[in-house]
């Protein structure tokens, strides 16, 4: 299998760092493929599931926000968050969920009705990540 | 012994002793915060370093001027970000971070965005434009809150208050060596000496230059803020550890001095009790 460089960063550390057969991510245009020798480019991530394939295996992980890029061969995933399937905290997601749902079904103003409604996404996210795979 | 001097001595000694106390705590706190701060610093280099790389690889290698962030313009207003602590008694930390910042202001118009109380308390003084108070505590700054700054600050960069981000923090090098540094945050702008290289090189941006610039800038730049903030916080700790464990020694030294002064006095003046003895017993 032909494989590329590839680095996964986010606020909290180097998630990943070496080689990869093949990713996908949800980017803000929709899913994304990226094999060995693509060319330069670069797009915004959006929110979902991201799979990565390696030699040895394949992982799933919830990645929101950020972005990737090719240059020159390496690929380079800057996210805002990235967990792995098995590192994801289901309490928390669960808890964040019920949270987001009660404010979106109350009456307070729109900004935060937004902020519940992005949060509500990614609690979502991050439980249909940890459940299916 | 009931002279003023040997009492003067033994009131100097109990005040430089409380002082001792007070930086020796000091400097424990600083050296068990330092410890996590490493940590962090350590944990957020690389997306910092990567974010920092790959903006820039793009803004190299850019042929696609539609964006406002990276559309070059004669800098009139500047917007300054400054990181700095929110205590004070860390030696040469805030000073040379407030330097910097002067040097960069000096050049033209600024409004800033204080971060740290001492920092804020340092531009109210100068008179400076305020763009928000809201973030004068650096250490209760999350990534969720360098979010928030850096939205607002693209909404008003895009409204063009400003013309330029100058982000002004400090670089924890190791221990005993902290740096203030500056970075120009906004616009993006190619390195020039590696953007003539290549020009030819061209990247495929998905679905449009603009719309990938508009969605990554705000990150970039929230990435850029919080990676600095880790820095900074950093520094602070280990300026504040190194200059209170010099004041522990120099108030070490001056006790050293100061008791054998006292004892010299104190020996002085049984000396001269014990000669008045004799003067009188001899008669």
């Amino acid at each position: 299998m032909v494989t590329f460089p590839l680095q996964i960063v986010t606020p909290d550390g180097l998630i990943y760092d070496g080689d990869a057969a093949k990713i996908s991510v949800r980017t803000i245009e929709g899913d994304v493929g990226i094999l060995a020798r693509h060319i330069d480019f670069v797009t915004a991530l959006g929110m979902g599931v991201c799979r990565l394939d390696t030699e040895e295996s394949t992982r799933y992980a919830a990645c929101m926000g950020g972005l990737v890029a090719v240059i020159d061969g390496k690929v380079r995933v800057v996210a805002t968050t990235f967990e792995w399937s098995d590192e994801i905290d289901i309490e928390r997601a669960e808890k964040a969920k019920i949270l987001a749902e009660e404010i979106i079904n109350s009456d307070s103003d729109q900004a935060e009705k937004q902020i519940s409604q992005a949060r509500y996404r990614r609690a979502v996210i991050r439980l249909g990540v940890s459940q299916r795979f | 012994m009931a002279d003023g001097k040997g009492l003067e001595i033994k009131t100097r000694m109990h005040s430089i002793e409380g002082t001792r106390k007070i930086t020796k705590a000091m400097g424990l706190v600083a050296s068990s915060k330092i410890a996590r701060a490493k940590e962090r610093v350590e944990r957020s280099r690389p997306y910092f370093q990567i974010m920092y790389d790959t903006l820039h690889a793009i803004a190299d290698s850019n042929t696609d001027f539609g964006s406002p962030y990276v559309k070059e313009n004669t800098a009139e207003t500047v917007c300054l970000i400054v990181l700095g602590g929110d205590r004070g008694l860390a030696g040469g930390y805030n000073g040379n971070l407030f330097k910097k910042a002067e040097e960069i202001s000096a050049k033209s118009d600024y409004m800033v965005l204080p971060i740290g109380k001492k920092c804020l308390d340092f531009f109210e003084r100068k008179n400076a434009e305020i763009i928000s108070r809201e973030y004068a505590v650096a250490a209760d700054l999350t990534v969720g809150r360098c979010f928030e700054i850096s939205r607002t600050l693209c909404d008003l960069f895009l409204r063009n208050e400003f013309h330029k981000i100058v982000l002004v923090y400090t670089n924890f090098v190791s221990m005993l060596e902290q740096t203030p540094a500056d970075i120009q945050v906004l616009p993006l702008m190619a390195n020039s000496d590696v953007a003539k290289k290549e020009t030819s090189h061209s990247i495929l941006y998905e679905p449009s230059g603009e719309a990938v610039f508009d969605a990554i800038v705000p990150e970039y730049m929230a990435g850029l803020l919080y990676g600095a903030l880790c820095e900074s916080l950093a520094a602070e700790q280990a300026a504040r550890h190194t200059a209170m464990d010099s004041a522990s020694k120099n108030a070490e030294e001056m006790l050293d001095t100061l008791v054998l002064q006292y004892n010299r006095a104190r020996q002085g003046s049984i000396t001269q009790e014990i000669t008045e003895i004799i003067a009188g017993s001899g008669e």
